[in-house]
């Protein structure tokens, strides 16, 4: 099943890849593309400073947040789990909007740190009510409880002063408008992440057994499992910072690689990050042409694919 | 063509004109006149069609009524470049701009970008003050070469202005607002309409005095606020404002008691448009308005 995932999955990236190059508002032909990374073309700000960068970061972001959302349900054991359970991005989304609303004209090329801040600050507040040695099921509902306590403190903040709801919904419903390099080299190093997740990935499949099982072969499930949510945390928090909180990747995208590929972490792991990234790019991609010249937000797609598509496997699990 | 283009630059580059001004983000300089202008925010647009130069790209969420009849009666057609909150780049740059007016508030996350795309002038629009909308307009005048016709055109804003407040009575406080569905959104004193009443000689009631953003407001915040004046913007015909009329609270209303509620209807000029034409407008709705009575 894996041997042949594996290149299918390649070549979707691929071609979406070349259509997030090609289509937008403007079509541009291969050819242009080609052209289009020469400075001297006439598309090299289109191709090459704007769609490429962002086509990049889409692809980045969709699979770290994929990879972040495999990694918590792994440790937590519950499908339902997904970064979300952590509050990280709730965190960070009420740290951007405090900074929005309360300094309206302050510096925007903060905002990435504020909610880089905001998500940190989060899941620290959460590893400091649980603990090292809390349950799975413990740390889920303290995430979500006090996910919804930050969530809601953004309702308020926004219902207080109207008039910036627009920057801070637009920030809220997560896009890749506007991202470009210097968002994609803000975000590079982040991705050193990535080896420390694919690292674990063995232990991860001794823990699916149950804590004594995994303790019994050798692993050591409470350091497992904080690795394994800080790297969560660090893959969840670097990505809502640049594009804001893309919803639904981070439960979707695992699911979705576990009924294709299995739940074998070293497989699941990588292929997880491609079916991420597919889905991202082909959210931008749908956003960018759906309406042009209006852009919609990244973020709205993944819901509207990715909710409908949770409520299926949901009742058909059942 | 490329000939073409080469002798064009010359010429330009002949020419004497250079400017310099202070934009939101620093210095900004051009040495050419702009002729393929993309403007993102609606006010950039009133800036220029009062000096007879049409935009190529408005961002106008890809809707032309959004910008005033009054100003679209002044300048060819465009093409939309998108949402003002997250206007199309690719679009943009496939216009070939060889200048962009971006607002402050909205854009200077894509500062650096539009600047890769043509010299960017950043201005305030959104949430900016009666005053500095004008300030805005005599800087977009000069770099457009058209710094005589601006100054003279905000020489005749300020008569026009001044024989619409000798008509209007003083020292009144007015509250304009929107009536929505379940709320009424008032605009307070240091928003556009509020400045502009100020300037024509009204006053803001107290409490919304030093706010900037709109105000959500139920009809007992409304009381409490309890101005004199009572402007209220119908953008349908079932708003709150036929809740509010049933209720013993309005009824309370100094401006209700004195028969001093009046209506707009259709009133996007009054939340949405921001520059000189649209404040002309606005002033010429209030005189008929209060004078009618």
């Amino acid at each position: 099943m894996s041997l042949k995932t594996w290149p299918l999955l390649l070549v979707i990236l691929s071609l979406l890849l070349v259509a997030n190059l090609m289509f937008g508002a403007v079509s541009i032909s291969f050819e242009g593309i080609l052209n289009g990374f020469q400075a001297d073309s006439e598309h090299y700000f289109t191709v090459y400073e704007y769609r490429f960068p962002r086509t990049l970061l889409a692809m980045m972001v969709g699979a770290m947040m994929a990879l972040a959302g495999a990694l918590v349900q792994g440790v937590i054991r519950n499908p339902l789990a997904s970064p979300d359970v952590l509050g990280v991005s709730h965190g960070a989304g009420l740290a951007a909007v405090t900074y929005m609303t309360l300094f309206p004209t302050s510096d925007i090329a903060w905002l990435p740190a504020m909610a880089l801040l905001g998500g940190f600050s989060a899941a620290f507040i959460l590893w400091w009510l649980c603990g090292n040695h809390s349950s799975a099921i413990k740390l889920a509902i303290t995430g979500v409880a006090l996910g919804a306590l930050y969530a809601s403190t953004v309702d308020f903040l926004m219902l207080v002063k109207p008039l910036e709801i627009n920057n801070a919904l637009l920030w809220l419903t997560g896009s890749l408008w506007g991202r470009g390099w210097n968002q994609f080299f803000i975000l590079l190093p982040w991705l050193g992440l990535i080896p420390i997740a694919l690292w674990l990935a063995k232990s991860l499949n001794l823990i699916s057994l149950g804590d004594d099982s995994a303790i019994s072969l050798g692993v050591n499930a409470n350091t497992l499992r904080l690795t394994s949510l800080a790297v969560a945390v660090g893959l969840t928090a670097s990505c809502v910072a640049i594009c804001g909180p893309i919803g639904f990747l981070g439960l979707v995208a695992p699911h979705l690689t576990r009924k294709l590929v299995g739940g074998q972490h070293q497989i699941l792991l990588p292929c997880t990050m491609l079916v991420g990234a597919i889905l991202l790019l082909f959210a931008d991609l749908v956003a960018r042409t759906i309406d042009p010249p209006i852009e919609l937000s990244a973020g709205i797609m993944t819901a509207i694919i990715g909710a409908p598509y949770f409520l299926w496997l949901l009742f058909k699990n059942k | 063509m490329k000939r073409f283009f080469a002798c064009l630059s010359f010429f330009i580059s002949m020419s004497t004109f250079a400017v310099t001004v202070q934009d939101s983000q620093g210095s900004f300089s051009i040495d050419y006149v702009p002729q393929r202008i993309v403007v993102l925010e609606y006010s950039f647009v009133d800036a220029l069609a009062i000096v007879g130069v049409s935009p190529i790209g408005i961002a106008d969420d890809k809707d032309p009524s959004r910008i005033a009849s009054e100003i679209r009666e002044l300048i060819t057609p465009w093409e939309s470049v998108g949402t003002r909150s997250q206007p199309s780049l690719e679009v943009i740059s496939s216009l070939k701009p060889d200048l962009i007016i971006a607002d402050y508030s909205r854009h200077q996350s894509v500062y650096k970008d539009l600047q890769k795309i043509a010299p960017t002038l950043i201005l305030p629009s959104r949430r900016e003050s009666y005053q500095g909308n004008l300030a805005a307009a005599a800087i977009i005048g000069k770099v457009l070469d058209k710094d005589d016709a601006m100054q003279a055109r905000l020489a005749k804003h300020q008569e026009i202005m001044s024989e619409y407040a000798a008509q209007l009575p003083k020292g009144i406080e007015v509250q304009f607002g929107n009536a929505m569905e379940k709320y009424a959104s008032l605009h307070p004193g240091k928003s556009y309409v509020g400045t502009l009443l100020q300037s024509l000689g009204f006053k803001a009631p107290p409490m919304l005095k030093n706010e900037l953003s709109s105000v959500h407001t139920g009809l007992e915040q409304l009381l409490a606020s309890n101005p004199e004046y009572l402007i209220l913007g119908h953008y349908s015909s079932s708003d709150i404002a036929n809740t509010w009329e049933k209720s013993p609270l309005w009824k309370a209303l100094k401006a209700v008691r004195n028969d001093h509620v009046y209506h707009i209807y259709n009133p996007s000029i009054w939340s949405r448009s921001r520059g000189i034409i649209a404040a002309e407008i606005i002033a010429g709705q209030l005189v008929e308005l209060l004078t009618s009575k």
